[in-house]
């Protein structure tokens, strides 16, 4: 077993909205992650996947607000920190964002090599600007980046481009652990390829030691990371290895997502597409009980009235269900 | 030096290109602007022959007042409109017309004659330029600061400050300046009401006309600078909002950049749309500012063509309408090449359009 890298005990975040109303879109979320492993976090839109992405980076601002759990990277426990604290200490050295929309995380009238001088002068105000090109250059080179690009403005680059810029300046000072929040979603399927090989590049030559990738698209994910990680409403319902959670999920809601996977086959356009019926809970009243029950097609009466612990099962893995994992699988298998 | 040239290197052939794109985009413009100038040079020319009024009659009984034989007032007419070259045909008048703005000859006055309309604009054009662009600038500046500031701080600025900066910026220019005489001359006694300097000076440049000048300039100055604050500031707090909440703002934050130092990101491409705020004051200068001159009889372009109106002096009014054109052209003109330096999204298109 690894040096753990990042380790998240019953971390839980909230919104509040304009009216005071509390979201509560990150709800006792525990993960951890070992030095050189991947994680990958699933779910539909309004899971709360991107949210917590944010909660993970400990920098927070309105609207959403830190309510409880832990955040250690590295051995040091960064939830505690005041805010000027983690920008300073944390920001860019331990933990890492790239943006969900990067086509317009880059200043539009800046240089990329000012954004960059910007960001490195935050942690080392010694480093000159010549040293800085450098490092820069150096850096793109090795990621396969034209140096050429420093010089330009971000609407000069391409989509595909931009993003693979926005990967590079996020890990320009090698952070432990790189959250990505989809950063590839955006993207044609060739620069998705190059986005992607960039992404293993950057864990191989060890310029960061964890990293957290966030889609909707588990197909992508199976291919990147190591673990899986399925959430819903604010909540993790599963948790395994890549190949696990693609083809042995336990959780109905996991097994209604990879069922909902379109794979180019003969046939595929003839056949009905199955997608799983109605839409995430509104999180500012979560369901009681299990949260998924109104949507489960196995849900029991007694699902909507206690609340369900997470629970482990061979060794690793582990699910929230009121179901055994042995009942789930023969299910299943009735089912079809 | 090696890492500077190697910067340059790498972009030398797209320097090239882009300089080439750059010169022909600016021609191409240029030659716009030409046109429009040869268009106001032929309303200018025309529109003041539309007036009705005939001022050389005008001229004439003035300066046949007194006398009693009505075939010297005739005999004057006639010299009179010989002199202006009002016995010709339309057409031909433009032409000499033409021919005679590119010697620097814009004609004699009518009501101050026999002083040319040269030497008048000459005399009035450098107190119009001292007013309008300083007070313009500032006022955009302010305005810029205030809506930046009511778009970060929000609470009172935005509820209070900003309002009664827009309540002021809807008043005519010239009402405001009437309020500015009533409560800074009239109640308080610590400004003069109107004029350029005191009337007992000769215009130097000893200490003692300056300060007067100085002291003639703060009222119309800041009337022109709270005109144009709260039409500058709305339009850059809703910018500077929208920016607020742009995706790059929100990276800038997780990157552990400082708050202002995003300020300054967020102020600086907010404030892009805004120069074309700034092209449109110097446009509408004219309406409002201009205006604002006669009322404190300042010696500018304003109340020269306010004079210029009613004695029908129309040689020095399409005197001051050219000038007036010809100075919001190249206000424009350097306001369009100053934002295709300054914005990079700007350059990209106009290098586009070819």
């Amino acid at each position: 077993m690894g040096k753990v890298m990042l380790e998240v005990n019953d971390l839980k975040t909230k919104y509040v909205t304009r009216f005071k109303e509390d979201v509560y879109a990150v709800d006792g979320v525990s993960l951890k992650i070992e030095e050189g492993k991947s994680l990958g976090v699933a779910g539909e839109s309004g899971c709360g996947k991107s949210t917590l992405a944010l909660s993970l980076i400990g920098y927070y601002f309105a609207p959403l607000h830190y309510m409880s759990g832990e955040i250690i990277i590295d051995g040091q426990n960064i939830s505690g920190m005041k805010p000027d604290e983690v920008r300073k200490k944390v920001l860019g050295t331990e933990v890492a964002y790239i943006p969900q929309a990067a086509m317009n995380a880059l200043n539009p009238t800046q240089k990329i090599i000012r954004f960059i001088e910007d960001v490195i002068q935050v942690h080392d105000k010694s480093l000159s600007k010549k040293d800085i090109y450098d490092m820069a250059v150096e850096r793109f080179r090795i990621l396969g980046l034209p140096p050429e690009v420093l010089q330009k403005h971000a609407v000069e680059l391409s989509g595909g481009m931009k993003q693979r810029t926005v990967i590079a300046i996020s890990t320009i000072l090698s952070p432990k652990v790189l959250i990505a929040d989809e950063p590839s979603s955006a993207l044609d399927v060739t620069s998705q390829k190059m986005v992607i090989k960039m992404m293993r590049e950057l864990m191989e030559k060890g310029f960061i030691k964890s990293m957290i990738f966030i889609t909707h698209e588990l197909p992508l994910l199976y291919n990147v990371t190591d673990d899986i990680m399925v959430m819903y409403a604010g909540q993790i319902v599963e948790h395994g290895t890549a190949k696990e959670m693609v083809f042995d999920p336990v959780h109905p809601y996991s097994k209604g997502l990879m069922g909902s996977i379109i794979v180019p086959e003969e046939g595929t356009r003839d056949v009905q597409l199955e997608a799983i019926p109605g839409t995430p809970p509104n999180l500012k009243h979560p369901p009681d009980g299990c949260r998924f029950a109104p949507r489960c097609k196995y849900a029991k009466p007694e699902c909507k009235v206690y609340d369900v612990p997470e629970k482990e099962f061979e060794g690793h893995r582990m699910y929230r269900c009121i179901y055994d994992v042995d009942y789930l699988k023969e299910a299943y298998g009735r089912n079809g | 030096m090696r890492h500077i040239r190697r910067a340059f290197s790498v972009s030398t052939f797209d320097e090239v290109i882009v300089l080439k794109g750059y010169l022909k985009y600016y021609g191409k413009r240029i030659m716009w602007y030409v046109l429009t100038l040869v268009v106001a040079v032929f309303l200018n020319f025309l529109l003041p022959r539309l007036m009705p009024g005939d001022p050389v009659q005008q001229l004439a009984a003035q300066a046949t007042a007194g006398s009693t034989d009505p075939t010297v007032y005739l005999k004057t007419v006639e010299q009179y409109t010989k002199e202006f070259g009002l016995d010709k045909s339309l057409p031909e008048q433009f032409f000499i017309y033409v021919g005679n703005i590119f010697q620097g000859n814009l004609g004699t006055s009518l009501s101050k004659y026999p002083r040319t309309v040269t030497d008048i604009l000459g005399g009035s054009i450098g107190w119009t330029l001292a007013l309008q662009i300083p007070g313009i600038i500032v006022g955009w500046f302010l305005g810029n600061l205030l809506g930046a500031i009511a778009a970060y701080i929000r609470k009172s600025i935005d509820t209070v400050v900003l309002p009664i900066f827009m309540f002021i910026s809807n008043m005519p220019a010239f009402g405001l300046a009437f309020i500015m005489i009533f409560i800074f001359s009239n109640k308080l006694g610590i400004a003069p009401s109107g004029g350029g300097y005191a009337y007992d000076l000769v215009p130097n440049f000893s200490m003692e006309f300056v300060g007067s000048v100085l002291k003639y300039y703060q009222m119309p100055f800041w009337t022109m600078v709270l005109i144009s604050i709260g039409g500058q500031a709305i339009g850059m707090r809703s910018m500077s909002i929208y920016e607020l909440n742009a995706d790059y703002v929100k990276y800038s934050r997780f990157l552990g950049i400082k708050d202002h130092k995003i300020v300054m990101y967020v102020f600086r491409n907010a404030m892009l749309p805004q120069i074309t705020g700034l092209a449109m004051s110097f446009g509408t200068m004219i309406g409002g500012n201009l205006v604002a001159e006669m009322v404190y009889s300042y010696p500018g372009i304003g109340t020269t063509m306010f004079q210029a109106i009613n004695t029908r002096d129309y040689p020095l009014l399409s005197g001051c309408t050219l000038l007036i054109t010809i100075m919001v052209l190249i206000a424009n003109l350097v306001v369009e090449i100053l934002y295709g330096v300054v914005d990079p999204r700007v350059k990209a298109a106009q290098m586009e359009t070819e």
